[in-house]
């Protein structure tokens, strides 16, 4: 706060008619013409700004400083899906902006409704969000080891992991009962997926085995689509799916190149933002509680700008993940 | 100073309120007086315009990949013009969404710095992680993915997909 104009008890210039008698009046202005809920949230959005920053600043440089990064389709990512979700959550900027309009000229329902159907809005961008890491999980892409199945390169490495997986007790009781199967009770890609993993088998145990072989191994247990595939539902190489995905039990080592630290950064981002939308859709929640008139426009302020910053976060991610 | 509200450099606090009251007085008092309308920046009709924009630009996104698109060959050409289509999204939400436009300068104090800082650390990052495998051991080599791994990858399903059309 600043003292803008100082009425001195014994100064000279008594220009103004309120200092009376030694009292020293003071009239202070803000520092900033804004409110002080506004002038945090500004505060902790700058500071936003730095943490998102560093997040998509790290993601750009590691991926264009790697020697290969996955293609959007590799990992599974759906651009449509990502586009859907960029729609909804403008929408959702839309729907508490004009929840702000309707609270300023204290029209309560109608702000409401807005809000509620914000708050709906950012569950289902959530709710998209799940599905889409419920299909990177169905796909053995986590973000980290233990259950992820990422191998860098087809290497011998990337053998004998594949070697190790099918050689666990629990596995050759599964292809043992698999092979006893009789065809008539098997689908034909259930019938090709066979004949295609015995001779994964056979190649993975051969000892004479050459670098091209295990490219091939790698192919047959879940094939990276073709560029041209990456509209098309299909898996590409017109062979049928993976192996991994016609038998769902296998989840055999997979080969994507760059793959990893693309797993990381993917859901150190996406994760840090859907935690920022569920964080508005509480305060939406709680706002929700309130009767939202020209009183609490501040708070509806507030957390709308909050809220926009958590889209255009999102407006960047979209490109970077799903459209680069 | 007779006119706390007419003041040039904002509103002013009367004795005994607090800056936020003072704010609200200011606002009243303008409101009454028809300038600086804390309603009449917004409006309905522009904040669809915009969301109608918004929607358009995340279209124009995939513009890059229509055949029409003339750079198919240089990704680069497509990464610039799809964050160039960012950059315009993000400067509509924030001059209109988040009311920036009609803020006063207070909005360069707080965004400037903070957008710096942003840029620096990004470029920060490039020496140490950018340029990280411009010097690799040979133990990390042996591990790394490269593009030689990638056209063997595109081989082997070249030869499955040839082994199942015959």
């Amino acid at each position: 706060m600043n003292a803008s104009a100082i009425s001195l008890p014994h100064g000279h210039g008594h220009d103004d008619g309120h200092g009376h008698h030694g009292h020293l009046t003071l009239q202070y202005q803000p520092g900033l013409p804004l409110s002080k809920g506004k002038l945090i949230m500004w505060l902790f959005l700058s500071t936003e700004i730095m943490f998102f920053a560093a997040l998509l600043g790290s993601y750009v440089v590691l991926r264009f400083g790697a020697a290969v990064w996955p293609k959007p389709h590799h990992v599974h990512l759906s651009e449509p899906i990502g586009a859907f979700n960029t729609f909804v959550l403008i929408c959702s900027s839309v729907t508490i902006v004009l929840a702000l309009e309707a609270a300023r000229v204290n029209k309560v329902g109608l702000a409401k409704a807005w809000m509620l159907l914000t708050l709906l809005l950012g569950t289902l961008f959530l709710g998209i969000k799940a599905y889409e890491y419920q299909s990177k999980f169905s796909h053995g892409i986590y973000p980290w080891a233990p259950r992820g199945l990422i191998y860098e390169r087809p290497d011998l490495y990337y053998g004998s992991a594949v070697r190790a997986r099918l050689g666990q007790p629990a596995m050759i009781d599964r292809l043992k009962e698999l092979d006893d199967t009789p065809t008539d009770r098997l689908s034909a890609d259930q019938v090709a997926g066979r004949t295609r993993l015995q001779q994964v088998r056979k190649m993975v145990a051969s000892p004479d085995q050459q670098a091209f072989d295990l490219a091939v191994v790698a192919d047959q247990i879940m094939p990276l689509p073709a560029e041209g595939a990456a509209h098309g539902e299909g898996h590409g190489g017109g062979h049928g799916g993976g192996l991994n995905d016609v038998f769902p039990w296998l989840r055999l080592p997979i080969v994507i190149p760059g793959g990893n630290m693309w797993a990381s950064t993917y859901f150190l981002m996406t994760g840090f933002h859907a935690i920022h939308v569920l964080v508005g859709l509480i305060v939406f929640a709680i706002l929700l509680g309130y009767r939202l008139d020209a009183k609490r426009a501040g708070m509806i302020e507030n957390a709308g700008l909050y809220w926009h910053f958590v889209d255009l976060v999102w407006i960047f991610l979209f490109p970077l993940l799903y459209l680069f | 100073m007779s006119h706390p509200t007419h003041d040039p450099h904002g509103p002013v606090t009367r004795p005994g309120e607090t800056a936020d009251q003072a704010l609200e007085h200011s606002a009243a008092h303008d409101h009454a007086d028809g300038h600086a309308d804390d309603h009449a920046h917004g409006g309905i009709g522009k904040y669809l315009l915009v969301f109608l924009a918004l929607c358009g630009l995340t279209t124009m996104s995939f513009l890059t990949y229509s055949p029409a698109w003339p750079w198919r060959d240089q990704p680069q050409v497509g990464w610039a013009f799809m964050m160039a289509v960012s950059c315009t999204k993000a400067m509509l939400v924030v001059l209109f969404f988040m009311h920036v436009l009609w803020e006063a300068n207070w909005k360069y104090v707080l965004t400037i710095p903070a957008a710096m800082m942003a840029i620096f650390l990004a470029i920060m990052l490039i020496p140490d992680i950018g340029m990280r495998n411009r010097m690799v051991s040979q133990e990390r080599a042996l591990h790394m993915a490269r593009v030689s791994d990638v056209k063997l990858l595109e081989k082997a399903a070249e030869a499955a997909a040839d082994a199942a059309a015959h």
